[in-house]
């Protein structure tokens, strides 16, 4: 359903500006008094999650709520920290997001090229197939997952959190639209000297297609890093919990304070976050590119 | 019950379950394990699952270790599996499945579902043929709620019970004496509606609100207090949409609503933190509680009027896996909950006897006083004189009445209203029968 | 370098047989997509006429579970509660982004900032999205109680107010997603020729009719992708509802995703569950391809 060629990849995404025309006797473009209460409004939720994430258990419970803590309280990092295995939190996190990227970059790229380039018995068939299945919203197959994931035994682990993501009908949609648009001769020239499939695939296509597998894999981390809904569904015990639904574990607690919530909430952004920062540019491309957030 | 299961509500549909898939096969000798371990030599091993943590495990792992050592014909495994609260989800799967543990901890709200199953081995019997175990010792709540039809499917495992922990600092400031004994509900609500000041954002009560079963004992247990009582005693009508549950929740709104003396908390999360940042004067709540207020000189005080209060009993249940293992099982358990072995557990967790003669073990003193405020839950246990009725519809009974209770509480209905709209449902559901 | 107009045909000579090759390269997707996309589909559509309770074995009901669906006043609540959010949510987000991109469309001292404020809840995940707006929103302590009280308005309940709540999920939901529909406007507005746009800012009356009437047409692609995107997103709203309310108070805020997952996971009743799945999807799809026919006749006509 999504369009996925709003934009090209190849285009780069610069936002060119117009330039500022403000009225005459203006000293600054009236645009200011809108943009400037709108940053505020965006920024205020997570600037208050950070302050609140170093004051006192007491000091947050205030009213008027005090808006610059007078010390800061970094410890309730470490408490946040200690009272949860956030350890553990993270490190599955980082296995569920990099073995889907890595299983959608490898398997989508393999089926990609089959679909865009080879004709096979019944590829056309198993191709609407898959259409079809793009069209399906995750909660029809949410419940025959769950039992067949119980099936396998990966209930409560992150196999299981893992193997049915690990190749999505988007990714293979997103690169055979790509690897259609590559010029065909390069690839026929290797054939004639004898390359085999596998090698053209990893040396010359992928080589090619750089932009769209980054866009890939920063769309399924994303994905894999934020998803909560299968996470609650198959995870029963804290130690294989990913990120996201430790953190509401963290929430759901009775005897959470809201300063170690709020630091537990700011550790569990500063991953995506510094990612988001350092490769901003490649992350709007990708948003744009694909028009997908979840 | 510590802390309210999330996901008790329904879960009768799946014992039902279990009992249909399981109903063919498992019937070798449900509760007549009445041989004696034979001293062959051959070793018995079984499986005890729990979802302890922390100390809690640790003194579990001791005990075992300790077991283990001095039998060695039976040998037991101690499996943490997961929160207690998905564990008769895990339960039911395991006995569907084949492969159910020998000992299993559930919930004392589970007690009606599981014991759906023939696989659940009855211990009337086995109790009755032997009188060391003195069923009796165990607290009249804890009993009450391991018997489902005159069936006992469990040992007790675990209690607890609710009494009015109050903030000291905050009394003496409004000029209040502390809570006594004498204290009728009138002058529960007086002292709530004193100590709130809506400047300092300071309460007199908070009250969990979500509606769950949280929301709901909290209720039952004044509900009881004011004489009233859940269901009609045969379990097949309402009793709570009585004049003294009328009075009871009307109580409860005015407070919430005209005195706005209630910290409500419609999540359920943000209670303790409040109470433990001087906010809120005084909590109904239990023993597991007191150690989420480090910054509070609190003391501890019986429920008023009548003193009633309500208990929430957890079970040790035998799963039938042949009569060599229920034998084992049974002699395991007996020694695991007795009161030695108990008291060292309490010791080590702070949790309540579960056995009155815990308090002539000689470590009983040294346990009061690392767990201040203890003794009075444990006098306190005399007053859980009542169970919740022990029937599969009890969920969904409770998922009525947390609706009726909290609507009360935001003022989007008035008591009666509310009681009679819930024992209507109520009502539809027990009519159903075998439901 | 060979040129050649049918290079397809001169690629598959070279190739020869195709078929074990493209079914070698195709085969652990299509088995991954067929064992977690195309069984699980139809399996629920048997289920959804069957009691299943996911731990026994099911046996039939008909239509059972679609009749029950008719007469539970709870899904009916459920359905009103999505749909209301969904008509507050979609055009409001909509409209925003489309009023910030084109604010933030221009060369302006520090709009690399504003963008970036923009910018950041995209990636900030929908449970700490929750959790932060829960604070916020706190009926006691919550900093926005506390702006209110100083313009002299009472504190208000917010997510514990059965009248609220589902507008407070509004707003939290709009902050979460704004980033992502400006960088889309953004993204469109690229494509709209520079007179154009100039055109449209020229100081005086009819600067809205000159908006609407040049520039609005080079969105609407991007428009109606918005629209449908939010639409689908919306109706399947789930994370922020059991971060912050878990449906309540009073079930105020359960929406039809919330019910099928308290249905499925909470109460086992697997069947009905897929049912409401069913229906979820149908509505979807109806309603997607309603859009799309509306505003795809709509970008033909006007361009």
């Amino acid at each position: 359903m999504a369009t996925p060629t709003l934009i090209g990849a190849d285009r780069p995404l610069d936002f060119e500006a117009l330039p500022d025309k403000r009225p005459r006797h203006w000293p600054f473009s009236p645009w200011h008094l809108f943009l400037i209460p709108l940053s505020a409004a965006m920024l205020l939720p997570l600037v208050w999650s950070v302050i609140t994430s170093l004051e006192t258990s007491a000091d947050a419970q205030r009213f008027p709520p005090v808006l610059l803590p007078s010390s800061l309280h970094f410890e309730n990092y470490v408490h946040a920290w200690n009272s949860l295995p956030f350890g553990h939190f993270f490190l599955n996190s980082f296995l569920y997001a990099a073995a889907t990227v890595a299983g959608n970059l490898l398997f989508c790229s393999l089926a990609a090229y089959a679909f865009a380039r080879l004709r096979f018995f019944g590829s056309n068939l198993v191709f609407v197939l898959l259409l079809v299945t793009l069209m399906v919203p995750f909660q029809v197959v949410i419940i025959p997952t769950f039992l067949i994931v119980r099936k396998l035994g990966l209930i409560d682990s992150v196999g299981g959190l893992i193997v049915p993501n690990l190749c999505g009908v988007f990714g293979i949609f997103l690169l055979r639209q790509f690897f259609l648009s590559l010029p065909v001769q390069l690839e026929e020239a290797a054939r004639i000297d004898g390359a085999s499939r596998l090698a053209i695939l990893f040396k010359i296509v992928l080589p090619l297609s750089a932009p769209v597998l980054a866009t890939l894999a920063i769309i399924q981390f994303m994905w894999s890093w934020n998803d909560f809904l299968w996470p609650l569904i198959i995870i029963t015990t804290p130690q294989h919990a990913p990120l996201q639904l430790g953190l509401s574990m963290f929430q759901g607690s009775h005897v959470t304070q809201w300063n170690l919530l709020m630091a537990g909430t700011v550790m569990s952004q500063i991953p995506m976050l510094a990612v988001f920062l350092f490769a901003q540019r490649w992350f709007i491309q990708s948003i744009a590119y694909t028009g997908i957030k979840q | 019950m510590r802390r309210v299961a999330i996901g008790t509500v329904g879960l009768l549909a799946l014992a039902c379950a279990a009992v249909v898939l399981t109903a063919g096969c498992g019937s070798s000798g449900s509760g007549t394990a009445a041989s004696p371990s034979a001293g062959s030599g051959r070793v018995v091993n079984i499986t005890l699952w729990h979802g302890d943590t922390d100390y809690a495990a640790k003194a579990d792992n001791v005990l075992v270790a300790q077991w283990n050592k001095a039998n060695p014909d039976i040998h037991v495994t101690a499996l943490y599996n997961g929160s207690n609260d998905y564990a008769l989800q895990k339960t039911l799967t395991a006995i569907a499945g084949g492969k159910p543990p020998d000992i299993t901890y559930l919930y004392g709200s589970w007690a009606a579902n599981i014991v759906k199953s023939p696989k659940v081995v009855i211990l009337n019997d086995m109790i009755a043929k032997d009188s060391s175990f003195n069923w009796n010792d165990f607290w009249p709540a804890e009993r009450l709620a391991a018997t489902v039809n005159g069936k006992i499917m469990g040992v007790p495992a675990l209690v607890d019970n609710l009494a009015i922990v109050y903030n000291k600092k905050l009394f003496d400031r409004a000029g209040l004496s502390y809570p006594t004994a004498q204290w009728t509900w009138d002058d529960f609500r007086a002292a709530a509606k004193k100590l709130t000041i809506p400047a300092q954002k300071q309460f007199g009560w908070g009250y969990p609100a979500d509606a769950s079963e949280d929301t709901v004992w909290h209720w039952e247990a004044m509900l009881w207090d004011y004489n009233g009582d859940i269901l009609t005693p045969d379990n097949k009508q309402a009793a709570f949409n009585s004049a003294q549950g009328d009075q009871a929740l009307t109580m409860l709104g005015d407070m919430a609503t005209v005195d706005h003396s209630i910290y409500i908390d419609t999540t359920n999360t943000k209670i303790q933190q409040t109470f433990n940042n001087g906010h809120i004067g005084m909590m109904v709540t239990g023993p597991w509680d007191l150690p989420s207020f480090p910054n509070v000189k609190f003391g501890v005080q019986v429920m008023p009027a009548n003193h009633q209060t309500i208990s929430g009993p957890d079970n040790w249940v035998i799963l039938n896996n042949g009569a060599a293992r229920v034998n084992a099982s049974w002699t395991f358990i007996k020694w695991f909950t007795a009161a030695k072995q108990q008291m060292y557990y309490d010791l080590q967790t702070g949790a309540l006897p579960t056995r009155q003669s815990q308090q002539q073990q000689p470590d009983f003193q040294t346990y009061l006083s690392k767990y201040p405020g203890t003794d009075l839950f444990v006098k306190n246990m005399g007053n859980a004189v009542k169970s919740r009725p022990t029937i599969p519809q009890y969920s969904k009974i409770s998922t009525f009445l947390g609706q009726a209770i909290v609507s009360v509480m935001l003022g989007k209905s008035d008591a009666k209203t509310a009681l009679d709209q819930a024992a209507q449902q109520t009502n539809a559901l027990l009519a159903v029968p075998g439901s | 370098m060979t040129l050649s107009l049918a290079p397809d045909s001169r690629l598959r000579r070279a190739l020869g047989s195709e078929h074990l090759a493209g079914w070698a390269f195709a085969l652990p997707a299509v088995a991954l997509i067929v064992i977690f996309g195309i069984v699980p589909i139809v399996w629920s559509a048997v289920m959804s006429f069957q009691a299943n309770d996911l731990v026994s074995a099911p046996h039939w009901v008909g239509v059972a579970n679609y009749r029950a669906l008719l007469h539970d006043p709870a899904f009916a609540a459920s359905v009103r509660h999505t749909l209301l959010y969904t008509v507050i949510f979609v055009p409001l987000s909509v409209a925003g982004a489309m009023l910030v991109a084109w604010a933030l469309n221009r060369k302006l001292h520090g709009v690399r900032f504003y963008r970036l404020a923009v910018f950041v809840p995209v990636v900030t995940s929908t449970v700490a999205t929750g959790i932060i707006f829960l604070w916020l929103l706190d009926p006691v302590f919550g900093l926005v109680n506390f702006f209110l009280s100083k313009l002299g308005i009472p504190a208000q309940g917010f997510l514990s107010n059965p009248n609220q709540a589902l507008y407070c999920i509004v707003a939290m939901t709009i902050w979460g997603w704004l980033g992502f529909d400006v960088i889309i406007y953004l993204a469109a507005l690229q494509g709209v020729p520079h007179e154009l746009i100039e055109a449209a800012e020229i100081d005086g009356a009819g600067k809205w009719s000159s908006f609407r009437s040049v520039v609005l047409p080079f969105l609407r692609p991007a428009t109606l992708f918005l629209v449908v995107w939010s639409t689908i997103s919306a109706l399947q709203l789930f994370d922020e509802i059991y971060v912050t309310t878990r449906g309540g108070p009073l079930g105020s805020t359960t929406v039809v995703v919330f019910y099928l997952y308290q249905q499925a996971f909470q109460f086992f009743n697997g069947g009905y569950a897929a049912a409401i799945a069913y229906v979820l999807f149908l509505a979807i799809l109806v309603i997607t391809i309603i859009q799309l026919k509306v505003g795809g006749r709509r970008i033909y006509s006007n361009t």
